[in-house]
């Protein structure tokens, strides 16, 4: 049996998944306390199920996310190095940042060492703030990350905790890693007592089965392992979604997910069962980061959105939702309304709802049902004119080998999979707008929850090895090793390959569930004068979001 | 996040699967630590920052260029498609609106491609500004252009192209003729009989440094664009006067190309030479982008600047002043380099041009009508070592009627039996003709 919860903005939704596939599913107010809220649902779920058969269970959680828009942040220090570039001041965040002086060029030889009496004075300093959490980043560490060890080692007896840059992630991005590996270190206390009192909740419960989080990439990683990089579990919610879909219909072909909530509507993009990743990292609260996220966007659209006429007659949908709609006793009508008033759905005031669309019909000479008709169909519009703006951002994305030129991939949807509460009354609305053909699958409703319940472990590391230096560097993993300068693409796919093995298995993979894809595979000549001095090899590899073997066993086809 | 002051489009097209050979400069390799650089600045991530993905050039957008012998096809391959279409992104994106200005950092260059095109001379195969300039031309109607050629290497190609061009102000700041490839770029070559003073040439003796490229923009380059009042300020920047360029002799700077590209404030920026790929690209492209996007680049810096930068001797800096003072009595203060045609006059002249990449020898008959009114008819005879024999006519875009008549009436009596091919390539009607 698999549990699986996932924590909204309003709701809380969970599903039990055994053999035959979901057999139960429950929503929770999303209350203000995280974990009383968590410990609700378990509660609702758990009534009669022995939890000695739950097997696994993945959360997603709002912590993070949480933490930083509250301003909960802990105080943190940063100790950054930068060389050649832009004004390392302009990356400042937290309390106490502190740039010394120190420099690695792009091929990772050190151009000036670190300043050791700048980097104590610097640790001084943040101590003298009171202190204890600190983060080191120096520019290009994943291309050697000496620099920030040898920082470490100075200061690591100064601070309670130490979050490095090079760990974060293999990307090159200097300004998104030093606010990653800020949150890095001051989510860390917040998400220790978190999971802390997860693992004390679910202790209570008897549930003793692998517990894991959800990652914004569609992933999960197992709780006791996300201890040190807290900010990679942040902002998951679209990414379940997403996962669900492609649990609950398999996303063939290239599909467009949305999913219709009450306040707004996210969607994403789904080629043959891969889930899009976004190219950059995911945007937490004011800070650009290098988590890796799948790639979704999301609008001020949903049942509960504010119908307004504007002045020149012509409809205008969200991308506000203040209150509740009409039905259920707000004052503003909503698309939810419409829906009551076609006899879509049986839900709240239905007589309520009727004269909300009576009223804004009148002045415009139609009737309440057209009224209705017409706002769903905007509504459903409205969705599509921003699917297909997505659409053409995606298929702008910058190409960079002639080969991809020539093929020009460029993403043509051809269905559409609806998810969330009005899915079913909004799919004909939509489907029609985009000229696709739908599908809704089973539970619907909760397709966040089954997302999170089966996402699998994923992880990713980038190789770059340099046979001029004589150096391998696979910075997620912290390997850094010589090579022989006869090092080829087969001895750094087959290093890249285990290390990636042992990596999602401590992250808590199932061995029998390894994925690897390799994303990225460049190698060039290095030609110095006329002749070839080495060789740079870069290569990323990772094991994408996908699906558990359990759900694909399940006897029951929830796909519709 | 940060803010850039000028919002600015960015075409990057590294072309990693394109060399001319294995272990040429023009290789896979090129833009690999530029691009590293770019993307560790997170450049990208600047708000008004825009990057634009590459399309393909097509033939058309050539052919009002070129004369390409024995056609395009033959001439270009896929790469020099899209470096020419990642320029005209950068022109649609600026013309539009989209962006204030754009940096098309594409491979491969093409600034030493002439109006005909036998081979590759110089690296290049097209000639990537003048391509975007004349589909600027037609598509959004403008008129007067000035490039500032900013390579090491003199613009010989860009200079051929826009010789007889009176709209078209062409200024090339390079390393002295006489010490390096392709050994023109002269103060007195300064543009053909309807066309005199258009062309600008600034031969720097080797070893200038920051101080003498910035006195020679702010001295003399400023003024005379200032004069001249282009609508669209192109800069063709290569990247090769840099002090640790292994094929040439300046004493550049990444802050001094950044300076340079912020005072010039160019509409487009295009990429052209460059060859330090390890330790001047990464850093030069980064200064670029960022004085486009109008940010500080005191800090844009190479590693080894402190060690090996020598600044400016006074020998040279005396050098430079005198030519700067040549330069702004020639072009500045009136024309006195103008000598009279008579309006009518028919005049020719003989060439030979060397592609030094494929080894081909071109020699060329040209014919020009003087005209007052406009760029003047043009027709060239041009046979090439390969054995190719072609005649080919050019109409400039603003032709007056004489000056049409005559050039039409040139390709109807060319002899098809005495040429491979007849070109006509005709500006007024944007008609191309090949037979």
């Amino acid at each position: 049996m698999i549990l699986g919860l996932d924590v909204g903005g309003t709701q809380t939704d969970t599903v039990l998944i055994d053999k035959n596939g979901v057999f139960y599913e429950s929503k929770t107010p999303t209350g203000d306390n995280l974990l009383e809220t968590l410990a609700l649902a378990l509660d609702k779920t758990l009534t009669n199920i022995d939890p000695t058969n739950i097997e696994r269970m993945t959360f997603s959680t709002t912590m993070a996310t949480n933490a930083i828009v509250q301003g909960l942040l802990a105080d943190t220090g940063m100790i950054v190095s930068a060389g050649p570039g832009m004004d390392p001041a302009l990356f400042s965040v937290g309390p106490s940042y502190h740039v010394v002086e120190g420099c690695l060029d792009h091929q990772g030889l050190e151009a000036m060492p670190v300043n050791k009496e700048a980097v104590l004075n610097a640790s001084d300093l943040i101590r003298q703030d009171g202190i204890k959490l600190v983060g080191i980043v120096t520019k290009f560490s994943v291309r050697n990350p000496a620099h920030e060890l040898l920082i470490s080692d100075w200061v690591k007896n100064s601070f309670s905790h130490i979050a490095l840059g090079h760990q974060v992630s293999g990307a090159l991005n200097f300004p998104r890693r030093i606010t990653t590996t800020y949150l890095n270190a001051a989510l860390y206390g917040l998400h220790q007592e978190f999971t802390n009192a997860v693992i004390r909740t679910i202790g209570k419960k008897d549930l003793q089965a692998p517990r894991f989080l959800l990652k914004p990439d569609g992933g999960t990683v197992g709780l006791e392992q996300s201890l040190y990089y807290p900010a990679g579990t942040a902002q998951s919610g679209p990414a379940a979604s997403v996962m669900g879909a492609l649990a609950l219909d398999g996303c063939k072909g290239n599909s467009i997910v949305l999913d219709i909530g009450g306040t707004t509507t996210d969607m994403s993009v789904v080629l043959n069962g891969v889930p899009l990743l976004a190219r950059h990292g995911i945007m937490l609260g004011p800070f650009q980061t290098l988590v890796r996220s799948l790639l979704t966007r999301s609008i001020g659209m949903g049942g509960d959105s504010e119908i307004q006429i504007e002045k020149n007659g012509n409809l205008k949908i969200g991308p506000l939702r203040k209150g509740s709609p009409v039905a259920f006793g707000g004052n503003i009508p909503t698309p939810t309304d419409a829906m009551i008033t076609l006899d879509l759905i049986r839900i709240g005031n239905g007589e309520a709802a009727r004269d909300a669309m009576e009223k804004l019909a009148v002045p415009l000479g139609l009737t309440a049902d057209k009224m209705a008709h017409e706002v769903l169909k905007h509504t459903a519009q409205s969705i599509a004119v921003s699917v297909n703006d997505f659409i053409g951002y995606i298929n702008s994305r910058p190409l960079y080998t002639i080969h991809e030129v020539v093929q020009e991939k460029k993403i043509i949807p051809d269905s559409v999979v609806i998810i969330g509460g009005p899915a079913p009354q909004f799919a004909d609305y939509v489907g029609k707008a985009l000229g696709l053909p739908y599908r809704v699958p089973s539970h619907f409703g909760v397709a966040n929850a089954v997302g999170a319940a089966v996402a699998r472990v994923t992880s990713e590391i980038s190789l770059q090895a340099d046979t001029q230096r004589g150096t391998v560097v696979i910075p997620e993993a912290d390997v850094q090793d010589k090579i022989a300068s006869d090092f080829s693409l087969e001895d750094a796919s087959s290093l890249a390959r285990e290390v990636i093995k042992k990596q999602a298995l401590q992250a808590g993979a199932d061995p029998s569930d390894l994925d690897i894809t390799i994303t990225e595979k460049e190698m060039f000549n290095m030609i110095r004068g006329y002749s070839r001095t080495g060789r740079n090899i870069r290569l990323k590899m990772s094991i994408v979001p996908g699906i558990i073997p359990e759900w694909n066993r399940r006897k029951q086809d929830d796909t519709r | 996040m940060i803010r850039a002051e000028r919002r600015t489009g960015l075409i990057f097209f590294p072309a990693f699967d394109w060399a001319i050979s294995p272990t040429h400069p023009e290789r896979e390799e090129r833009l690999l630590y530029t691009q590293d650089q770019v993307l560790e600045e997170g450049l990208l991530d600047i708000e008004g920052i825009r990057e634009y993905r590459v399309r393909e050039a097509l033939f058309k957008d050539i052919r009002r260029v070129h004369f390409c012998v024995p056609d395009e096809e033959a001439v270009t391959t896929r790469s020099h498609l899209i470096s020419a279409g990642g320029c005209l992104v950068a022109a649609d994106a600026v013309l539009k609106g989209e962006v204030e200005s754009a940096f098309a950092l594409v491979r491969p260059p093409g600034h030493h491609s002439m109006r005909v095109v036998h081979g590759n001379r110089g690296f290049c195969n097209i000639n990537i500004e003048a391509i975007m300039i004349e589909y600027i031309r037609e598509k959004y109607g403008i008129r007067k252009v000035a490039i500032v050629d900013t390579d090491c290497h003199h613009g010989d190609g860009t200079q051929d192209i826009y010789w007889h061009d009176p709209d078209t102000l062409f200024i090339s700041v390079h390393q002295d003729g006489r010490t390096l490839y392709p050994g023109s770029g002269f103060i007195d070559e300064s543009g053909g009989p309807n066309a005199q003073g258009a062309t600008v040439n600034i031969p720097l003796p080797p070893g200038t440094g920051e101080k003498g490229f910035l006195f020679v923009l702010d001295e003399f380059i400023m003024p005379l664009l200032k004069k001249f009042q282009p609508e669209l300020v192109i800069n063709s920047a290569g990247q090769d006067n840099h002090f640790n360029d292994p094929i040439t002799n300046m004493n550049f700077t990444a802050r001094g190309y950044a300076t340079l590209n912020a005072r010039l404030k160019p509409d487009i920026a295009v990429l052209e030479g460059g060859y330090a790929i390890e330790n001047a690209l990464p850093y030069v492209n980064v200064g670029i982008i960022m004085a486009m996007a109008g940010m500080d680049t005191s800090y844009v810096k190479e590693p080894n600047y402190d060690r090996d930068y020598k600044p400016q001797p006074a020998d040279i800096t005396l050098y430079i002043e005198k030519l700067v003072a040549e330069l702004k009595d020639l072009f500045l203060k009136g024309n006195p380099l103008k000598t009279e045609f008579k309006e009518g006059e028919i005049i020719e002249r003989n060439r030979n041009i060397f592609y030094d990449t494929d080894g081909i020898d071109e020699k060329q008959h040209e014919k020009l009508r003087c005209c007052h009114d406009c760029a003047g008819a043009l027709s060239i005879e041009s046979t090439s070592s390969l054995g190719q024999h072609i005649h080919a006519v050019h109409i400039p875009m603003f032709a007056c009627t004489a000056c049409r008549d005559i050039a039409l009436d040139w390709h109807k009596k060319a002899f098809r039996g005495n040429f491979d091919h007849l070109y006509l390539q005709d500006k007024v009607r944007g008609v191309y003709e090949k037979v």
